[in-house]
Formats: structure tokens, C-alpha cells, sequence
């Protein structure tokens, strides 16, 4: 069943690399939601960002566009604003998103453009060999500072939270199901999603057991101050005694980037009749 | 007779407008007229100002010598003073030691009236007319379509009783049906008429004024105008959009086109459409914001990474604009290319007088393959133009990356050269489409001396010629692919050749020697401000005496 959208590609990720688990996950997702009747695979889109996580583009068999590093999210824009009725689904990195496209992250979720974003955070930049990405716990060491990290993560879900984002969520690789669930959610979810995939990086930053340890599933909040406080609960540190919530820290649906900019029409279906006359009238003086 | 008037004040005064207004009544009136535009970074109070030129000839460029002037604020008198003809007849409502003034009351007119200050440009517009013996009905007919305001109706009638007739002009013998268009208006209605679905900017001057334009037109054309957060944003939701489908354009300035640089690399390797509107202004970095240079050339050619081609036209006024956009699109979509038009400030500001619009050669056209089976966007195919389809009818994938004819990423090396070399074919077959299909160059004249220029230049030395009747002007419309050929064998069969750009380091010149490898002398101006004819005739005069 799954075959079809999973492509033939050779996997070149490190044997053993926890984006499998995405791409499967997301996979079986999509297989489901299509035997549900709830989307069409010729109308889904991915794009992905430049890392690691960026291979997953070839391993899909659906169309996609494989885009600049950071800039998936403005991509991704273009291609739902041209086209209402696809999915897009934006796969992004945490180097990819949270440093270089970062302030694509923050609009998209203040337009409440309707687009998934899905990060796979692995809290450095692993296709460059381990250096530090604004998400890399303090201390965390690399080749840059092999003394350890100096400056403090960025909080993307509170991020998200006070940037308007209409889905805010964040799983974990080794919480499949869980995964799973959110990812179904939110690509069924009207208007910006947003993802943090927790995914530890089996060379460079193995946090897998740490991670592991100290998760927890949440309840959706049922009000805003209360979603903050618990995107508060984890700072992206990795010190002792620390609870990491897993769930979806808040929903809610409103109007699309797409309906307020008044978006009607596909506009590859649109035949457009352009006369001179007409388009000069105003002119002829 | 070339007749030149200024019009000048405080920003904000609303000297836009009222040099509209006087140049359309004029061209109403059989006349054809230019206008240019000079404004500082300013919102109210700097000085700004306007010049109408009008001749029963054909023109395309303004003087900075005045047959005439209304002047707003008493601060414009003393910058332009200089400027002023021994005839000259300065309109305004103050009093100066001047004896070529006409004084007109505005205060008196607005306190009869009870109308709001701006009137007074329709009172002095209304004495103008007067004193220059034209017919007011005109004026006030042009007045009725442009302003809302209807006590300017009134306000005109008002300048035009208090004064005296001074020098009658005489009016052109046909007259109207013409087409009056600025540069910007022009790139906007080329892609208008392309079949544009979106437009995608971030506001920088002097590109600004496209987007403004073309969201006055969405619902008339169901297009949509999208400003996102950056110029970054801005190109690669275009270019998103375009693999989806539609037919969209980026605007932008230096500054912006420097940040779009990465995409326009990615274009080259995804092979998905992209047209970008280049409008220059004088840098380089912040520059001079509002004035005008031509010295995005380089950038226009060279920006972006790796080996890729592209094409740039710069068209010269506003008709040109209409039309080389036009195959800007055509081009940009049925090689799965870039197209860069490269406008400037003077042109994109600058209003323009035209006989007529011939039917463009190009019908819009989505070059969308609608019945597909196991689509490969990168198929090599015989004559290397690419397919194209959207996502909804294919699994349409493109990359970045370097890839196999379906879109899957790769590092073989066999297939990286064949990519790249199908990347590279594609341009030879554009360039002959182009030889074939497009004007590239124009000449002008029948001197047997030489000028060559390109872009906003092009009106200011079409008016020299009239008295540089020994030289011939070539103007360079297509900068990528280069007219070798015809501008090698226009350089040789010239006695003398010379090159005239409004930039300091001599951009075409070097494109030139490049692909003709003859060095020319240059006229190069690069204080921000476009060239006149006068300064042309003074200069290629100067330059050609001393080479003689």
C-alpha cells in the first residue's frame, strides 16, 4: 500500500537515521488519509529545504519541489497561492528554518498561510558535520566550539505560539504513533501548521535515551495562556531534570492567507482573452 | 520647436498630478509630450519637480532650459533661476523681482472659491494655458477626468480669465489619438496582456510603482498583487507559483535584486520559469533612492551562482517596455528560463507620447501540457525546450539539486554533463528564435558616425540627433543573447563609434569588448540624473573634436 509513496530511490541517509521514521510516518499518513477519501495524492505537493532532511524529497513518488536551503516556506507559498486545491507540505530543517529561513517561519504562520511544515530537528546541522543550529542545547559541543555551545536555544513552539500559527505541535520520531497522529492532523488541519519533529541525529547528536526519558504527552490546552506556559515547560536545554511535552499545543481555524488575499480560481485553468484595444483604452489620449 | 516647462514646489503640492494633467491636454491637443519626474526621499516639504516637453514633433526627452514655469514656492525660483530662457515666462501666485513673471492671485481665486490649496494648480495650469494662447476647453476637459475635485473646474477657469495671452503657439495641425503612457504602466500592461496571474514584490523604489499599479487593476483583470516579507520571500514564491502553474513576475531595485540572487541561480538549475522587472536606481547600496544610473548591468547579467543563462532585454521608453515584455514572458516560459527587464527610474517615471501600438507578435500562452503520462520535467528533448505541466496532472518534480530527467536528485557525473549541456542547448535554440523573431537592435539616423547606448538613454539621444546629423544610434534592446553580429557590423561600417551610458564604469562598453572585442569611447554620466540632449550634442561634440 505504502509503496506507491514511497519512491525507488536509494536512501543515502546514515543507516539507522531517524528521518526514515518520518518518511515512513508521513508515508502511512498519506496512505491512510487517501483510503479515507480525504485526499487526493495527485494534488499533494512537497517541498523541502537543503539538509538532511531534505533527501526525503527524492524518496516520495509525488510531485514536489526540492528548494533552497531556508527558503522552503516562501516556495511552498507561491505554489499553494497559484494552485488553492493542492496540499503543500513543507519539509524543513532546523538549520534550514530556524536560522536561515526564520523569518519565512514567522510571516507564514502570521499570514496563517495555508501550508504544513513539518521540521526535522535534530538539533544541528548534520549534513555539514555537527555544527550548532539555534535549537542546539547550550553546551552542546561541535568543531566551531569544542569547548560547548554558548548561547541559549530558541523556543520555536513559543515561537509559533506568539507568531499566530493556527497549529502548533511537537513530536517525537521514537513516539511514532504519536507522530503520526499530529502529522494526520495537521495535514488535514485549515491554514499553518506547524510541526517540531524531534529527531535525534544518530551521529552527531544522539539525544534519542534523553529525549526519550523525559517526554510527555499533553491535552491539547484549551486556552491560549495555558499552551504558552507549557511551551515554556522545555527551553530546548538538555540539563537535568527537565519534561519535554509532546502534543498539540494549540488549534485553532481561521481564515487562510489564500481566502484573505481572495484567492478563487486555480489559476493554471484560467484561458485568458487579452485584446490591445482594450488594455490601451486609458491611454489613448 | 521644442517647448519645455517646469513645474516646480514643495513635495506633496501635487506636481505629479498637474504635470499629468498639462501634458495630456497638450498631447489632447495634437502635441506630443514627455515628462520627467525629479523627487527627493522625501513624503512633503523637499523640493521637487516636473518637466513637461512638448513639440508638434515627436520627442522623448526633456531640456533643463525653461521656455516656461509655474512655480509654487518662492524656493524654486531660486534653484532654477538659472534655468530660465531670457523669455521665459514664470507663472506663479508670489511676488519676485523678476520681470518675465505673471503674477496671479491664487489666494484671492481659493478664498472666492472656499477651496482647498491644491486648486492652485489648476489656477496656474488654467493662466498657462492663457498665456500660451491654448484653448481652455481642453485643459478643462483633461482636468474633469484626472482630478475629483470639481472646483478645480472653476479654479482653472479663474487663472485663465486673470491673464493676458502673451505668445501664441501655434496647435498642430491633427489631433488626439495618441497613446500617452509612462514606463511603468507599460511593463505592467505588457504583462497584462502576456496573461500575468500574479505579481510578487517588496516595496523599493523605483519598482514600486508597478505594484501599485497592478493592484489597481485586480479585479479588472482578476490578478492578484502579493507583498511578502522580504525579496527573498518574493522570488521564490514566484517561482513556487510558476511551477504550480501560474504566470507571475517579481519586481524590485538593486537592493532587492541583490537578495534575490540565490533563486535566480535556482531557476537556472529547476528550469522553472522566472521573469524578474530590474528597475535601477543609483547606487551603489541605498544610493541615491530616487534618482536614476544604469549600473545594474552587471548585476543583471552575473548575479546568481554556477553556470546557468538567462535573458535580458532593456527596453528604451515606455513602448518598448510594452513589447519586450511581452517576449520577456514568452521566452521566460516556453524555455523554462529567466528573463530579466531592466527598466530604470527615467523610464520607469518618465511619460511618453506614441503614434499608435502595433498588435504584439506574442499571444499569452501557459505552455502547459495537458495530457501527460509518466512526465520527466528534465526530458532531453530533440530541440532541448523544455515540457512543461503542473502538479495536479503529473507527479511533476523539480530540484535544486542536480537530477536525473524525472527530477530525482543525482551525483553521476555522466548525467550532470548532460544536464548541463541540455541547460546550455536550450539557450542556442532561444538565441536563434530571438534573431529570428525579435527586433534586438534599432538604428536610428543615417550619419555615418556612431552612437550606441541601451535602456532610458535612448530618448534623450533620439532628440540629439536632430542636430548631430552626422551620427547614426544603435540601441541595444536584447543584452542576453547579444546582437554580436549586427552590432560588430554596425561599429565597422562607422567612421567614429562612440558609447553613451548613464553609469560610471562604462557597463555596455564592457559587454562590448567582451563579445565584439572593440573598445569605444565613452559619454558617461552617473550623478543620478538621465541625460539631456543638450549635454549629448555638447559632449559627443567634445569628445569627437578631440579625437579627430
Amino acid at each position: 500500500m505504502m509503496k506507491k509513496i514511497v519512491s525507488d530511490q536509494k536512501i543515502t541517509w546514515c543507516p539507522g537515521c531517524f528521518n526514515n521514521v518520518i518518511l515512513h510516518s508521513f508515508a502511512k499518513v498519506l496512505s491512510e488519509l487517501e483510503a479515507e477519501g480525504k485526499i487526493d495524492l495527485k494534488k499533494v505537493v512537497v517541498v523541502a529545504g537543503i539538509g538532511c532532511h531534505g533527501k526525503i524529497f527524492d524518496y516520495l513518488a509525488l510531485s514536489g519541489f526540492n528548494a533552497l536551503h531556508g527558503r522552503a516556506i516562501p516556495t511552498a507559498i507561491g505554489i499553494k497561492l497559484a494552485n488553492k486545491d493542492l496540499k503543500v507540505i513543507a519539509f524543513v530543517g532546523d538549520g534550514d528554518i530556524y536560522a536561515e529561513g526564520l523569518d519565512h517561519l514567522i510571516h507564514a504562520a502570521r499570514y496563517n498561510a495555508d501550508i504544513k511544515v513539518f521540521v526535522h530537528n535534530n538539533q544541528n546541522f548534520a549534513l555539514t558535520v555537527g555544527q550548532s543550529t539555534p535549537t542546539s542545547e547550550k553546551g552542546y559541543k561541535s568543531k566551531v566550539r569544542p569547548e560547548g555551545e554558548k548561547e541559549e536555544p530558541l523556543n520555536p513552539i513559543a515561537l509559533m505560539l506568539t507568531s499566530k500559527a493556527s497549529f502548533v505541535a511537537r513530536a517525537f520520531v521514537l513516539e511514532k504513533e504519536h507522530l503520526e497522529t499530529i502529522m494526520k492532523q495537521a495535514v488535514l488541519h485549515k491554514g499553518f501548521a506547524f510541526v517540531d519533529i524531534l529527531q535525534p541525529c544518530i551521529i552527531f547528536h544522539n539525544t534519542a535515551d534523553i529525549i526519550k526519558k523525559n517526554v510527555y504527552k499533553i491535552e491539547t490546552p484549551k486556552n491560549f495562556e495555558e499552551a504558552f506556559k507549557l511551551a515554556l515547560e522545555w527551553d530546548y536545554n538538555l540539563k537535568e531534570n527537565f519534561r519535554i511535552p509532546l502534543g498539540i499545543f494549540w488549534r485553532e481555524e481561521k481564515e487562510t492567507f489564500e481566502e484573505k488575499e481572495g484567492i478563487g480560481e486555480v489559476f493554471w485553468k484560467i484561458k485568458r482573452e487579452t485584446n490591445l484595444k482594450e488594455i490601451l483604452e486609458k491611454y489613448i489620449v | 520647436m521644442k517647448f519645455n516647462v517646469l513645474i516646480g514646489g514643495k513635495a506633496g503640492q501635487g506636481i505629479e498630478t498637474a504635470s499629468k494633467i498639462l501634458a495630456k491636454s497638450l498631447v489632447k491637443l495634437g502635441f506630443y509630450a514627455f515628462t520627467y519626474r525629479d523627487y527627493g526621499s522625501f513624503i512633503t516639504g523637499g523640493h521637487n519637480f516636473n518637466v513637461v516637453s512638448f513639440s508638434e514633433k515627436p520627442i522623448y526627452s526633456h531640456n533643463m532650459i525653461f521656455d516656461s514655469a509655474i512655480l509654487l514656492d518662492k524656493e524654486s525660483y531660486e534653484i532654477h533661476k538659472n534655468e530660465f530662457k531670457e523669455n521665459c515666462i514664470i507663472v506663479s501666485d508670489f511676488e519676485i523681482e523678476d520681470k518675465r513673471l505673471v503674477r496671479v492671485d491664487s489666494q484671492e481665486i481659493i478664498k472666492k472659491l472656499n477651496a482647498m490649496q491644491l486648486v492652485k494648480n489648476s489656477i496656474l495650469l488654467g493662466s498657462l494655458f492663457k498665456i500660451l494662447g491654448l484653448p481652455l476647453d481642453n485643459l478643462l476637459e483633461t482636468i474633469k477626468s484626472e482630478l475629483t475635485d470639481e472646483k478645480n473646474v472653476e479654479a482653472a477657469k479663474e487663472g485663465f480669465d486673470r491673464v493676458e495671452v502673451k505668445t501664441k503657439i501655434s496647435l498642430p495641425r491633427k489631433r488626439g489619438n495618441k497613446v500617452f503612457i509612462d514606463g511603468t504602466s507599460a511593463v505592467g500592461l505588457g504583462a497584462i496582456y502576456y496573461g500575468i496571474d500574479l505579481y510578487f514584490a517588496y516595496p523599493m523604489t523605483p519598482a514600486t510603482p508597478l505594484l501599485h499599479f497592478l493592484s489597481s487593476l485586480r479585479e479588472k483583470y482578476r490578478i492578484k498583487t502579493i507583498q511578502l516579507e522580504n525579496e527573498i520571500a518574493v522570488i521564490n514564491a514566484s517561482i513556487g507559483a510558476n511551477y504550480a502553474g501560474a504566470i507571475s513576475m517579481v519586481g524590485t531595485s538593486g537592493g532587492g535584486f541583490d537578495l534575490m540572487a540565490e533563486t535566480l541561480s535556482l531557476q537556472g538549475m529547476t528550469e522553472v520559469p522566472l521573469v524578474v522587472y530590474l528597475a535601477q536606481r543609483a547606487g551603489p547600496s541605498t544610493g541615491i533612492p530616487t534618482y536614476t544610473m544604469q549600473a545594474d548591468l552587471m548585476a543583471a547579467l552575473y548575479s546568481g551562482h554556477g553556470d546557468f543563462s538567462r535573458v535580458v532585454i532593456a527596453p528604451g521608453d515606455a513602448k518598448d517596455a510594452f513589447y519586450k515584455t511581452i517576449e520577456a514572458f514568452y521566452l521566460a516560459y516556453k524555455y523554462g528560463i529567466l528573463s530579466i527587464i531592466l527598466s530604470d527610474k527615467h523610464l520607469a517615471e518618465s511619460y511618453f507620447t506614441f503614434d499608435d501600438f502595433e498588435e504584439p507578435k506574442i499571444k499569452g500562452n501557459r505552455l502547459i501540457l495537458e495530457d501527460v503520462k509518466d512526465f520527466k520535467t528534465y526530458e532531453i528533448t530533440k530541440d532541448f525546450v523544455p515540457k512543461r505541466t503542473v502538479p495536479e496532472l503529473a507527479m511533476v518534480k523539480v530540484n535544486s539539486y542536480e537530477h536525473d530527467e524525472f527530477g530525482f536528485t543525482t551525483e553521476d557525473k555522466e548525467i550532470a554533463k548532460k544536464m548541463q549541456d541540455k541547460r546550455m542547448m536550450k539557450f542556442k535554440i532561444l538565441e536563434k528564435e530571438v534573431k529570428e523573431k525579435f527586433e534586438m537592435v534599432r538604428v536610428f539616423g543615417k550619419g555615418e558616425n556612431l552612437i550606441i547606448s541601451f535602456g532610458s538613454t535612448k530618448g534623450a539621444i533620439i532628440d540629439a540627433l536632430d542636430a548631430l546629423k552626422d551620427f547614426r544610434f544603435l540601441q541595444v534592446l536584447y543584452i542576453s543573447p547579444f546582437p554580436k553580429e549586427i552590432v560588430k557590423k554596425e561599429i565597422e561600417k562607422s567612421k567614429k563609434a562612440i558609447i553613451i551610458e548613464n553609469n560610471a564604469s562604462g557597463q555596455l562598453g564592457k559587454v562590448i569588448m567582451q563579445n565584439v572585442g572593440i573598445e569605444l569611447n565613452e559619454i558617461l554620466k552617473y550623478d543620478g540624473r538621465p541625460f539631456t540632449s543638450e549635454e549629448i550634442v555638447f559632449n559627443v561634440r567634445k569628445l569627437t573634436s578631440k579625437s579627430r
